[in-house]
């Protein structure tokens, strides 16, 4: 395919991908913040669905023979290590790679800062990639996946995660539902308890 | 629907998660988005130091292929697609977060910009170490089963809830 092509293709996938983050409002650093202090659940909630969608949706196209499947190497130390910085960055941002754009796009201004720092870390990397690849960060892996070490063909597999996405998603909605997690404006800006002669003048009538 | 401020996540959780079906079947690939900020890095960086496209990894990011410049594609399509909806419904939002007054107990923006720099970088630096971010591990490496993506996914929970817990403040 032709590079335009692609870039053409992307462009228009990018859009629903970002109309997709800002509807969910799953991009906000205080739902992404939230998450991470464990009161606010949408980014999870977006997550495991999109998780569980895929794997549907992979499950037929691989199942029926349309696509290969394109794991990354099981690279444990890289993954450990890597994982590590990138969840600290996401706190640190409110926002992740994809998520950085959609706060741009939403007209955050603190996001070009966090593009610019990305930008910084990626060439910061590429420059120490040479060295890093002979030690221990360095060492590839095999494409390891759940199902084949289990046996049991992938789409299986995919389908039992899907399943087992579901029903965590039914408890975690029944235990605290999304409308609840989004905040006044819809940025998951959920001030602590308000001070408490503030309630008690909205719940009773003005004399 | 689309001048709605707020979907359901399961809603959009569903339609990012059928972006893979157009990633598969078009561009033999999975979503990602952490490679762009290598390939957009590098094309900036070698303009002031054209020895960094020796680097191979850097030369296999820029070149002309078009899964790399799909994925630049693919971000940039992000912003115009927040953009659009946020027009759409109509919602303000002011330069910076209120919740990052609490988070970081300043309200100083040059304070926030720096803390989104440093997060930035981070960010950025981990997902190339481990060869993914949200998307590529997260969304697709987990869809695939795949055992290294869900450890990646595992630290990178951990290493966001250590950090909010330490050095922010509750929101």
């Amino acid at each position: 395919m032709s590079v335009i092509l692609a870039i053409i293709i992307g462009i228009a996938m990018g859009i629903v991908f970002g109309f997709a983050l800002e509807k969910s409002r799953v991009f906000e650093p205080g739902i992404i913040v939230g998450q991470m202090q464990l009161r606010n659940f949408i980014m999870l909630k977006v997550f495991l669905t999109a998780v569980a969608t895929g794997a549907v949706v992979l499950a037929v196209l691989n199942g029926f023979g349309y696509v290969r499947l394109q794991p990354k190497a099981a690279a444990y130390a890289a993954d450990i290590l890597g994982g590590l910085l990138l969840g600290a960055g996401i706190t640190l941002a409110g926002a992740c790679p994809g998520t950085t754009l959609a706060q741009i796009g939403a007209g955050y201004r603190d996001a070009f800062f966090t593009l610019i720092g990305g930008l910084f870390g990626a060439v910061a990397f590429s420059y120490a990639q040479p060295v890093l690849a002979k030690t221990f960060l360095g060492q590839g892996g095999p494409k390891l996946i759940f199902s084949n070490m289990l046996g049991v063909p992938y789409w299986a597999g995919a389908l039992v995660l899907a399943a087992l996405i579901v029903v965590t998603l039914v408890a975690l909605e029944a235990w605290s539902p999304w409308r609840g997690e989004m905040g006044k404006d819809v940025d998951g800006d959920l001030p602590a308890s308000p001070p408490p002669g503030k309630a008690s003048m909205h719940a009773q009538p003005a004399e | 629907m689309l001048t709605r401020q707020a979907w359901s996540p399961y809603l959009a959780g569903v339609v990012i998660g059928l972006l893979q079906i157009p990633a598969f079947l078009l561009i033999e690939t999975a979503l990602g988005a952490s490679s762009s900020y290598v390939t957009i890095g590098g094309m900036f960086a070698s303009w002031i130091d054209p020895s960094i496209l020796k680097i191979d990894y850097v030369a296999r990011h820029v070149a002309a292929t078009g899964k790399n410049w799909w994925q630049v594609a693919l971000v940039v399509g992000i912003a115009i697609g927040a953009f659009v909806s946020m027009k759409l419904s109509g919602a303000k939002r002011a330069a910076i977060s209120p919740i990052w007054q609490r988070a970081l107990g300043s309200a100083s923006p040059a304070k926030r910009y720096a803390v989104a720099f440093v997060g930035g970088f981070v960010l950025l630096l981990g997902a190339r170490i481990a060869d993914g971010c949200t998307s590529g591990h997260g969304l697709s490496g987990m869809a695939q089963l795949a055992v290294g993506s869900t450890v990646a996914v595992a630290a990178m929970f951990a290493g966001g809830i250590a950090t909010a817990m330490l050095l922010l403040r509750r929101i």
